[in-house]
């Protein structure tokens, strides 16, 4: 890896295998964020469905850490597709600090718009609440960028969060796909604020599927092995809550001004 | 470097046990402390509390073994999470109350220092 394409944004290098094809691909980011609802999501789809890693994500603002699955080193941001190139997930499995969070969204913008990715392009996010306890099922409310997402959501018929904030990585991910004109919409699932949430993420998924319609996949298993996955996730957790409060994440709990 | 040192510090230790995430939370005339204790049972969870700290002991259902990486050590297992932490303020640790609901454990402390109302005249 690492002879392909490489699109560049500041201090952020998307980084391609060799002979990666796209097919106006869906996207979906399942990145660290409140419950780590994203990054469970995206694991368990790009497992369940055993995408092939296409690429992955450097740079020097990412802290200095590297995983190894199965005995190989891997870059904890990485990039992986279906073997049609038509649906491509990004993961990360370490929480992205603050300060790459605006060169980290230019670069997937500015991606996006090189592969010609079909709109919109989805994230899946926690939307913290405080009696999470209290949920059985939790719920997924949906932000769109533009009109177009807009009306999309209305056809799928998910809820749109109406007032609030979304702070963070996704924030700034709508924006910059605004200003690219491409279309995108965040998925935010109620979820435990500081806790690894893989009910919220099996819900999370199964609004995925109103837009991915290739995405054939059930949740049995991820709710059969939520304790499991609530045990693996509680370093990404600590490290990613640690993160968030320096991102204003705390203001997703807060009421907007009422005057526009 | 403050990102690497938070990644550098484990939550979890040789002596079988884990540390639990947990959260404090200050309402008003009671501390809240959240743990989140996954495979454990509420029979299997001992909680003590002094003026100052809550510690949380809770056995694990089934011991989980993992396969980790390392020159040293191949794999690691734990049975149980054991945590103490140090309160905001004072509590009476009589009158605390403790649930535990979808793995959750939410211990309510009163305060020993409680607001109290004043008129205005």
């Amino acid at each position: 890896m690492g002879n392909g394409s490489e699109i560049m944004a500041e201090v952020v290098k998307i980084v391609e295998e060799d002979g990666a094809e796209y097919k106006n691909p869906m996207v979906i980011e399942g990145l660290p964020d409140m419950g780590l609802v994203g990054t469970i999501a995206a694991s368990y789809i790009v497992e369940k469905l055993n995408y092939k890693e296409i690429g992955h994500i450097e740079s020097d603002l990412f802290p200095p850490v590297m995983v190894i699955h199965g005995g190989k080193l891997k870059n904890p941001f990485r990039i992986y597709s279906d073997e049609g190139g038509q649906v491509v997930v990004v993961l990360s499995e370490v929480a992205v600090p603050p300060k790459a969070v605006y060169p980290l969204t230019t670069a997937l913008a500015d991606w996006f718009h090189k592969i010609d990715v079909k709109q919109p392009v989805i994230s899946i996010k926690g939307l913290p609440m405080k009696n999470r306890v209290d949920i059985e099922k939790p719920k997924v409310f949906a932000v769109g960028n533009d009109e177009d997402a807009m009306k999309e959501l209305k056809d799928k018929q998910l809820d749109l969060l109406e007032e609030g904030f979304i702070a963070g990585t996704y924030a700034i991910m709508l924006r910059e796909c605004s200003k690219r004109r491409i279309s995108a919409i965040s998925l935010l699932a109620q979820c435990f604020p500081v806790y690894p949430d893989p009910g919220a993420a099996a819900s999370a998924i199964e609004s995925v599927k109103k837009f991915v319609t290739s995405l054939d996949i059930d949740v049995v298993e991820l709710l059969k092995n939520a304790e499991e996955i609530k045990l693996k996730a509680r370093d990404l957790m600590q490290q990613t809550a640690l993160s968030a409060s320096e991102m204003q994440k705390g203001m997703e709990q807060d009421m907007p001004i009422m005057y526009r | 470097m403050e990102m690497e040192r938070r990644i550098l510090k484990a939550t979890w230790g040789c002596n079988g046990n884990l540390e639990p995430l947990y959260e404090v939370e200050d309402e008003d005339d009671e501390i809240l402390v959240t743990f989140d204790l996954p495979c454990v049972r509420k029979e299997d969870v001992e909680i003590n509390t002094t003026e100052d700290t809550v510690e949380v002991i809770a056995k694990m259902s089934n011991a989980v073994c993992w396969e980790r990486w390392g020159v040293v050590q191949k794999e690691i297992s734990f049975q149980s999470f054991r945590r103490q932490i140090r309160l905001p303020e004072p509590v009476e640790p009589g009158k605390a109350h403790a649930s535990l609901k979808n793995g959750i454990l939410r211990i309510t402390l009163p305060k020993i220092r409680r607001k109290v109302l004043i008129n205005i005249e």
